[in-house]
């Protein structure tokens, strides 16, 4: 259909641009703090690739488009970012639906999407792991998709229980798709390793009133809650326990809590609680690039609004991803999808970059998740890439697993 | 299960409180103006940021300098500010379209969108949350007979909106502005043929629901969270209340609030929360068809 | 006495002191119109004669800017490039949301009983769509799968009106308001069949070529328009009208006002289901909040308020101009969304309080009294 393209009034869609300079189109949440982070590193990235001569010697630049968390709005923008500023790559989403919406239209238009903000499985099993030649355009190098994660919960689990002796816990989770392997696998999961999962809730992903799920977690007894939210803001939940002074642990994923200054924008309520994020948060080096990335950040935008200690797991995986192709581009030595397409996957496949989330390689054509990023794992087999931050008292963040980048040990609640 | 309901009991009676006190201000307008003021659920969104802008530095915005006051004096300022802010809005717009109901419905909700914008412009689409009562001034929960752990806020929300809708009972039956609004309420016509100002009744009337909206929205952010989006649940809870209460009856509007409180958190707490909203909204449909005037009001017919 | 406050009343004043100060001004427009007018009035009448019956007469002036107005929808992607390359898109979404406009306007505009349920008309047509295609059989085409859709949302449509339209105003406004939240609760609710909040995205679209996707999307809505335009000028448009000026008068003349009700929403059903199908295939996934939620509702409603409520051809316009608004003049003036977002809002707010029968309306008038009482 693109050959009709120039053949019709009004044109047809973007076609790329084999002529520099080569546009970078962003698409994130950009009234979130997570989205505010993920615009800076993309600036910082796209900032240093310039100064340091540009991609392949043309200019770099970037266009930031909002998508408001909304996947009609992320589909338009989409469209625009195509069509009228003929962008050569697309980096950026975050939640998955809005991941997946666009995702028909930039497979249709052939633009590289390189995703750092959405973990769904889905997002790779039901489009390009179906239809290889379809979707090849698609790429994820971080964060690791949920399934992945939640092998490495488990581990993370045994870690506490050594710890800790903690061995029932509950289960809380957005209900929404980037939850799903969490939901199936872990029950079954933590039963093998002799835990008792004491509660397991999918929380509609606009509940306003925790109290009847702090109840249920106070009466089953359970010494940790295990629970997982990217669209759900566990606020009230942590200020209620803070207020009743509920001793239970708080561990798994809270992307709201990954906010650099989240303990004290909850005036302390959130001490305690420990979030994966990739990245770190800042608090160890991951990789040798990782902390000089988050002190160049700090440095920048000291001044700024908020987001201002790190930029939120997003920005450590848009950072990465705009380097990844860079280098690709120079590898494959060339951008122009609309006519080399498999040059640039075949470039990008080769990826083994060092990045400030991690080590990113990824997955070739055959794997059973084609093109997604692929999770690291030590000698003993074990998932890696996966930090886990606790914020400890007097605001301070740490991170606590695993054990090569902890910095400090994971504390138990106490008030 | 049943030790649960204690705590249940309570935490539906602490909460009931405070919907009256929300579903109050917007019956109020309606009774008065024949006003559907969908912007009341923006009010009360208003209450919270106001709230949050004076008692915390999170959020900036021009002019005006970060300040972090105490809760005694942030709370009445915020709610004075949102009572002016509910005058405004009568005063520069719907006094100029409540002659139209359909405009001025409109009116009103494009205005509760337009507060939605400012709000995301200023403070992001972050959820904001915020403690009321700081640590020092009085422990963080109450034990209430066999239940522990109520929180003080709750309670303190539930004693603040009984004095609220306390005082406004004595304004309405025994000051002459008061009765004036509720005289104006029950006829506009045979009103103003006493002598009754109206407009100055609605200006009024505006800025006592202000308040009201302004005190719940404190409330309510301190015991949910801020949110750019916060208004609309709110608001169809009080259209849902005030409708099975009945138009302009603030007794109506109490007794439902709490009919539909105990509903809500009973659902809640032995159904799960995703049936929490379909019970009320099903309770809507069948008080609609079966007793339109609400167990207290008139049937809607404004003259 | 009047209920009116002190400076309503100075408004007024000060409105009336404006119009006389302009009036001058209003004069020489009209000296320099009206001949253009008079010139255009027979092409005009010939349009008067044969269809001005069914569509309503107009004059010379307003007979150019309607001409005028369809030539340029139906050639938008020969000129649309000279303006922006996104236009074409743009206008192909307003075209939709046209749809969704003037079939609420049929109904709401007409008979003054304000739904803010249509979004749930287009949603279940949509998800009716989705539905089959990932569940029952996903090689169906458009020609078996739209109408199915349009035939749910009507039945959904019925559903709604004959309980609720016995209600009066504000009471019908809440009962589809519900209605709204309570079919978005429902489709999490059964999140296996719908994918909850990732929607459905397994419909092919009829393209992606915007030129060619821009006249799937017009064509079915200037048929729309013709269709609904027709209906308005008819007797049954009359009767709609008059059940929003005074409903006991329908009564008094033997007609039954409620049967009448219901009809205007069944009818607005249809052309929702056609506009819901239409932007499934438009490429939309099909999702909860791009479908359903209140947002939506809310959308069509300011549309039709800024175009003209009761006039079908003014939300129709409404449409490209709120869509013009949002993705092309606005953007280029602000950048930040949601700036720009308020200041969209400010400008409904601004036509609902000075302007409240729509721009559209408004110049409508004007150009029909250019030549004023003199001939």
């Amino acid at each position: 259909m693109s050959t009709l393209a120039g053949c019709v009034p009004g044109g047809g869609g973007g076609g790329g641009d084999a002529e520099g300079p080569i546009t970078i189109g962003h698409l994130a949440p950009l009234q979130n703090p997570l989205g505010v982070g993920s615009k800076r590193t993309a600036n910082m990235a796209v900032d240093q690739i310039s100064e340091n001569g540009g991609i392949m010697d043309e200019e770099v630049d970037v266009i930031h488009a909002d998508t408001e968390g909304n996947p009609g709005t992320a589909e338009s923008e989409a469209e625009r970012l195509v069509i009228e500023e003929e962008v050569d790559v697309m980096v950026g989403t975050f939640v998955s639906e809005v991941t997946q919406a666009i995702m028909d239209f930039v497979a249709q238009e052939g633009v590289p999407l390189i995703v750092t903000g959405s973990a769904a499985p889905s997002t790779v099993t039901e489009f390009i792991g179906d239809d290889y030649d379809q979707y090849k355009n698609f790429f994820r190098t971080g964060p690791i998709n949920s399934n992945f994660q939640a092998e490495a919960m488990v581990n993370y689990v045994n870690h506490l229980n050594e710890l800790h002796g903690w061995d029932s816990f509950a289960l809380l989770a957005d209900d929404a798709a980037w939850c799903q392997p969490f939901v199936d696998t872990l029950p079954g999961a933590l039963d093998e390793e002799g835990y008792d999962l004491a509660l397991n809730q999918s929380l509609n992903i606009n509940i306003d009133d925790f109290s009847p799920v702090i109840n249920d977690v106070v009466e089953s007894d359970a010494d940790a809650v295990i629970r997982f939210f990217a669209h759900i803001n566990a606020s009230p939940f942590l200020v209620e326990r803070a207020q009743r002074e509920l001793t239970f642990g708080i561990e798994g994923i809270h992307v709201t809590g990954m906010h650099p200054a989240y303990a004290q924008l909850t005036e302390g309520a959130a001490t305690y609680e420990t979030t994966s994020q990739s990245g770190g948060g800042g608090t160890t080096d991951i990789t040798e690039e990782t902390l000089p990335f988050v002190e160049a950040y700090r440095e920048r935008f000291a001044d700024s609004d908020p987001p201002v200690g790190h930029p939120m797991y997003m920005g450590f995986n848009t950072y990465d991803a705009i380097n990844v192709y860079k280098e690709a581009v120079e590898r494959g030595g060339t951008w122009d999808y609309a006519n080399d397409l498999d040059g640039i996957v075949e470039a990008m496949l080769e990826t083994d970059h060092t990045g400030v989330a991690g080590q990113i390689q990824l997955y070739g054509q055959d794997a059973e998740y084609p093109h997604d990023a692929m999770e690291t794992r030590d000698d003993e087999g074990t998932i890696s890439n996966f930090p886990i931050t606790q914020w400890q008292p007097q605001g301070a963040l740490e991170c606590v697993y695993p054990e090569q980048h902890a910095t400090a040990e994971h504390m138990e609640p106490t008030w | 299960m049943l030790s649960g309901l204690p705590a249940v009991l309570i935490n539906a009676a602490l909460i009931s409180a405070l919907y009256a006190l929300i579903a109050i201000g917007f019956t109020m307008i309606f009774g008065v103006g024949g006003v559907l003021n969908l912007a009341h659920g923006a009010l009360l969104m208003a209450g919270a940021y106001v709230y949050l802008l004076l008692a915390r530095d999170t959020i900036s915005v021009p002019v005006f300098e970060s300040m972090t006051l105490h809760p005694l004096l942030a709370f009445p300022l915020a709610v004075v500010i949102v009572a002016v802010l509910s005058y405004l809005l009568y005063a520069v717009i719907v006094q100029f379209v409540e002659d139209n109901p359909v405009v001025t419905f409109l009116a009103t909700i494009v205005v509760a969108l337009a507060a939605t914008e400012v709000v995301l412009h200023y403070a992001g689409s972050a959820t904001h949350t915020y403690t009321l009562i700081p640590d020092g001034m009085l422990p963080s929960t109450i034990d209430i007979g066999p239940v522990d752990g109520i929180l003080t806020v709750d309670v303190v929300g539930f004693v603040v909106s009984w004095i609220s809708i306390g005082l406004l009972w004595v304004y309405v039956t025994k000051t002459d502005s008061g009765r004036a609004i509720r005289a104006t309420s029950m006829t506009e016509r045979g009103a103003q043929l006493t002598g009754v100002n109206v407009h100055a009744v609605r200006a009024r009337t505006w800025l006592v629901a202000g308040a009201l909206a302004g005190i719940g929205g404190v409330f309510l952010g301190a015991s949910t969270s801020a949110t750019p989006n916060m208004w609309l649940h709110p608001l169809s809870l009080a259209f849902i209340i005030v409708v099975i209460g009945g138009i302009g009856s603030i007794k109506g509007s109490i007794v439902a609030a709490y009919l539909i409180g105990f509903l809500q958190t009973g659902v809640g707490e032995y159904l799960g929360q995703n049936f929490r909203g379909i019970l009320s909204l099903v309770l809507l449909v069948i008080v609609l068809f079966v007793l339109p005037q609400g167990l207290f009001g008139r049937e809607f017919d404004h003259e | 006495m009047s209920s009116e406050s002190p400076s309503v009343r100075v408004t007024r004043r000060m409105k009336g002191t404006l119009r006389s100060a302009l009036l001058p001004v209003w004069n020489v427009l009209c000296m320099l119109l009206a001949p253009l007018d008079r010139a255009l009035q027979p092409i005009a009448n010939v349009y008067n004669r044969t269809l001005g019956g069914h569509f309503g007469e107009m004059n010379g002036l307003q007979f150019a800017v309607i001409s005028l107005g369809f030539a340029a929808i139906a050639t938008v992607p020969f000129w649309s490039p000279f303006y922006s390359e996104t236009l074409n898109i743009t206008f192909a979404v307003a075209s939709i949301w046209a749809i969704f406009a003037m079939s609420w306007d049929i109904q709401s505009g007409y008979t003054g009983y304000i739904s803010f349920g249509h979004s749930v008309l287009s949603g279940a047509a949509g998800y009716t769509i989705g539905l089959l295609i990932l569940h029952y059989d996903p090689s169906m085409g458009p020609a078996t799968t739209i109408p199915v859709a349009v035939l749910a949302s009507l039945v959904l449509g019925l559903v709604i009106a004959v309980p609720s339209l016995r209600l009066r105003g504000p009471y019908f406004s809440l009962i589809t308001l519900v209605g709204v939240l309570l079919f978005t609760n429902l489709i999490f609710a059964f999140s296996g069949w719908t994918n909850g909040e990732l929607g459905i995205h397994q419909v092919d679209p009829f393209t992606y070529e915007p030129w060619v996707r821009y006249y799937y999307m017009a064509i079915p809505m200037l048929l729309v328009a013709l269709g609904l335009i027709y209906i308005s000028r008819s007797n049954v448009g009359m009767v709609l009208v008059t059940i929003r000026e005074n409903e006991r008068a329908v009564s008094s003349a033997g007609l039954d006002p409620t049967k009448f009700k219901i009809s205007s929403f069944v009818l607005s059903s249809i052309p929702m289901g056609i506009g819901g199908a239409l932007l499934v295939y438009y490429g939309r996934a099909i999702n909860p909040t791009s479908f359903v939620e209140i947002s939506n509702s809310i959308e069509i409603i300011a549309i039709a308020v800024i175009g003209g409520m009761g006039s079908v051809v003014g939300p129709l316009f409404g449409s490209f101009l709120f869509f013009f608004l949002e993705e092309e003049f606005l953007r280029d003036v602000i950048g930040d969304s949601s700036l720009r977002t308020l200041v969209l809002w400010l400008f409904v707010l601004s036509v609902l309080v000075f302007a409240r029968n729509g721009v559209f309306r408004v110049i409508w008038h004007g150009l029909g009294a250019v030549r004023g009482d003199s001939e």
